[in-house]
């Protein structure tokens, strides 16, 4: 009893320290989602957790332009609203930066010129002149009201229906596609290879690869340009296959060779007894028993280029029909990279194909990358 | 009547194709007060099938105004040129240049980046009579020489950068009815500007708002500071100096224009938000305060790009103005303007990047983006009626009333210095660290790259 009791326990502080960590994980991405349906001056002046609730706010409105003034008996009145929507609540209001909560709504202000105005606790304002007025520019309105929440689906339409991004979207899965295809191919037959063939100066080579895993690819930048333009690729598809395929291959082989080592030798030792090629064997035993292993990888591999930025930039060209989707977006930011709204959106708009893909894969995930840590049997 | 419908086949092709044309063109040929007779010249160049390809640091709504000037030289010659921006311009260049792929012409933002590439022997000289030619067509044209000219592989110094595309930044943001509300004038002089400053804080606002966030550039506000007051407190002689390290980083003259800067920067009652904020205030969101009811400041010093970050719908002129950051009345040091510019070189010589660089000699690739929005050009020859926006204008004034125009020197000094040390160094000064502390650091590291 007392044993059950401990465990549950013990259960019970796991189950809440991982809820405390996935809480801690959502949050920032909950917040990115709030701002991406907010516009830029909002998420500029206020933080993402006072979006959802209403909030008093000072505001400056500009009050029709003078020349608009209308007569009314012995005075020239501009009016209208306050509220872009026409509704909302006003709880005070100013004529001046220095006093902006000085008068209560429906009280009349006198500003400095003679003019009286007023503004209603619904929004309505009057400014009253004693003559007829003339100007382009309209009265600042200082107030205070209660705004609602207020969100905006124009990132979202800004992000999608931006010029070439259909086109863009063809051509990052122009590059995603081979890019992931490429690397499984040649890391299964090398890592079957390193396997199950003896060959001399095996675990060397093995070494050898899992060392290639620290190089950081941006070494490679320079040079592997160099020898695309020199070998005639250029800038182009072939080009970042290729790039892709080298960048992704060390992990790949790493991964599916210890998989395949932890496949049960006697298989593989009865099949060769039966007579069986190493072709047969690989394609008939070793590549069924390690699928797991292959999704896995190429969950790893789309993720990694349909995200990727840096090496498509370098290998691609700059034409319309070479712009990926991650560069159309850097594209939307501006020169100077402050339109976070667009950043916030086209992150969600991007994250759309690769989160299909996670969950129609994600069971061979975590059972890919389980195996080869244990021996099985 | 098959000679009819053949001829008004015709006509409506020819019409079609005109109709494309224009839809290309921002300003028709011919109207207005553009210098089309610069335009009309550029049709002796035939350069039909010629590509151009052209790299530069411009994305979205200044993206779409380079190609509107770019569609006059198209529409021209019959070339085809293609631009293309990127973010991360300054590495892209160097990956691309030294792997042998390069575009044809690039767009610098800082000289020293072209002066690298040319060093390297990346870069093709420009043709020996535009050096002559800038000198007599832009405004200060020796200045703008000796800034486009670099070392090559070889040693020898030839013109290798043309200026296009020039900003001003001893610019003072404000919102005029805030400074009537409360009754404060624009300051002419420094010291005005100090008292203004002072005024603000004693009637218990706040008067500036200061914003060094940049990312990874996180600093660059503060350099733009210290080289504007540097400007101001020593002779244009000295600036030279220390932008070349002849006036070492840690002399006293530079101490006190950092300090200078920190007279604003570091004192609470100065900035909004208090000194603890000016470092990790996010440039692009700092000039917001400005615009808040109440307001959270009353000004705020950038450059004539800013507006872009103003909240949308800001009317520059009405909601928003700017002043000259003056200068001092006492130190005779005349009218200082600190500016930057766009150095265009080629990457990759063909006739077609010739003929470009050709093109943006003439007054019309000039005029074209001026009649748009944001840009200011020393060339003397284009027609400054095509200013549509007042303020454009009024900025190109303070330009043309400079007594000393001297670039930004962050641009000029190595990258290690100006896109480095002297950013991280800004960052400490404003976090609180010594003034001739952070100077003499910054010096020790452009001793160890010399």
């Amino acid at each position: 009893m007392e044993m059950a009791g401990t465990k549950s326990r013990l259960t019970w502080a796991v189950n809440l320290a991982v809820g405390f960590l996935v809480l801690l994980w959502i949050i920032p991405t909950f917040g990115l989602l709030i701002s991406s349906f907010r516009d830029r001056d909002a998420i500029s002046t206020s933080g993402w957790w006072t979006a959802l609730s209403a909030s008093e706010q000072n505001v400056i409105v500009r009050a029709d332009v003078p020349d608009n003034a209308v007569q009314e008996g012995q005075v020239w009145v501009v009016s209208g609203n306050v509220f872009d929507s026409g509704a909302g609540d006003v709880t005070a209001f100013g004529i001046t930066s220095r006093a902006p909560e000085a008068f209560a709504p429906g009280e009349v202000a006198v500003h400095a010129n003679g003019h009286e105005i007023t503004v209603g606790a619904n929004g309505d304002y009057r400014i009253a002149y004693a003559e007829q007025p003339s100007g382009s520019r309209g009265q600042r309105l200082f107030v205070r009201a209660e705004s609602p929440p207020s969100f905006t689906l124009d990132n979202y339409r800004e992000v999608l229906f931006a010029e070439g991004m259909g086109k863009a979207l063809l051509n990052t899965l122009t590059v995603t596609i081979p890019a992931t295809i490429i690397p499984i191919l040649v890391a299964a037959f090398a890592a079957y290879a390193l396997a199950w063939m003896e060959m001399p100066g095996r675990a060397l080579l093995i070494a050898g690869i899992v060392g290639l895993l620290v190089v950081p690819l941006q070494v490679a930048f320079i040079p592997l340009l160099k020898l695309h333009n020199n070998i005639g690729i250029g800038k182009g598809y072939i080009g970042i296959w290729l790039a892709h395929t080298g960048f992704g291959l060390p992990l790949a082989v790493f991964l599916l060779r210890n998989y395949m080592a932890g496949l049960p030798g006697e298989i593989i030792e009865s099949a060769r007894v039966d007579g069986a090629s190493d072709f047969a064997i690989f394609r008939k035993i070793i590549l069924p028993l390690s699928f797991p292993a292959l999704a896995s990888f190429a969950i790893f591999q789309f993720l990694w280029v349909w995200n990727d930025l840096l090496v498509a930039k370098v290998f691609l060209g700059t034409g319309e029909d070479q712009v990926v989707m991650t560069g159309r977006i850097v594209d939307l930011l501006g020169s100077r990279g402050g339109d976070w709204e667009i950043l916030a959106a086209s992150a969600f708009v991007s994250i759309a194909v690769p989160i299909a893909v996670f969950f129609s894969l994600q069971r061979y995930l975590v059972r890919g990358l389980l195996a080869g840590s244990v021996k099985g049997g | 009547m098959k000679h009819v419908m053949y001829a008004s086949a015709a006509a409506l092709a020819l019409t079609a194709g005109m109709a494309h044309a224009e839809g290309e063109l921002k300003f028709a040929p011919g109207e207005g007060a553009f210098s089309w007779d610069s335009f009309e010249a550029l049709k002796s160049m035939d350069l039909s099938g010629e590509k151009v390809s052209i790299l530069g640091p411009w994305l979205g709504p200044d993206k779409e105004l380079i190609e509107s000037v770019v569609h006059y030289f198209e529409d021209a010659t019959g070339a085809d040129v293609e631009y293309s921006g990127s973010d991360s311009f300054e590495q892209q260049i160097v990956i691309d240049s030294e792997a042998g792929s390069p575009p044809n012409i690039a767009i610098f933002p800082q000289p020293g980046l072209a002066a690298d590439l040319a060093s390297k022997g990346l870069l093709a000289p420009l043709p020996a009579e535009t050096a002559d030619w800038v000198r007599d067509n832009y405004a200060a044209g020796q200045s703008w020489v000796d800034l486009g000219t670099y070392a090559g592989a070889d040693g020898t110094e030839a013109l290798y950068g043309f200026f296009y595309k020039v900003d001003v930044k001893s610019l003072v943001w404000y919102v005029p009815e805030n400074f009537e509300d409360a009754g404060y004038e624009v300051p002419q002089t420094m010291e005005e500007l100090k008292a203004l400053t002072e005024q603000i804080a004693a009637d218990g606002e706040v008067p500036w708002c200061i914003g060094l966030g940049s990312g990874g550039a996180t600093g660059w506000p503060a350099t733009d500071w210290v080289e504007d007051m540097m400007l101001r407190i020593n002779t244009p002689e000295d600036y030279d100096a220390w932008t070349r390290n002849e006036l070492p980083f840690d002399d006293p003259k530079v101490v006190a224009a950092i300090e200078e800067f920190g007279a604003f920067a570091r004192n609470d009652a100065y900035v909004s938000g208090g000194a603890g904020a000016v470092a990790t205030t996010d440039f692009r969101d700092s000039p917001q305060g400005l615009f808040a009811s109440p307001p959270q400041c009353y000004m705020h010093r950038q450059a004539s790009f800013i507006p872009t970050f103003f909240p949308e719908g800001t009317e520059v002129g009405v909601d928003a103005d700017f002043f000259y950051f003056p200068a001092y009345a006492e130190k005779d040091l005349g009218k200082p303007v600190l500016g930057a510019g766009t150095v265009w070189g080629i990457t990759s010589d063909s006739k077609g990047a010739q003929a470009f660089m050709e093109f943006l000699k003439s007054p019309i690739a000039h005029e074209i983006w001026m009649a748009q929005k944001g840009f200011l050009t020393p060339h003397k020859g284009v027609n400054t009626e095509v200013y549509t926006d007042p303020t454009v204008a009024k900025m190109n004034d303070i330009l043309l009333n400079a007594d000393t125009f001297r670039f930004d020197g962050s641009d000029l000094m190595p990258g290690a210095i100006g896109t480095g040390v002297f950013w991280t160094g800004m960052v400490d000064y404003a976090g609180g660290k010594d003034a001739g502390e952070v100077a003499a650091s910054i010096q020790s590291t452009w001793d160890s790259i010399k």
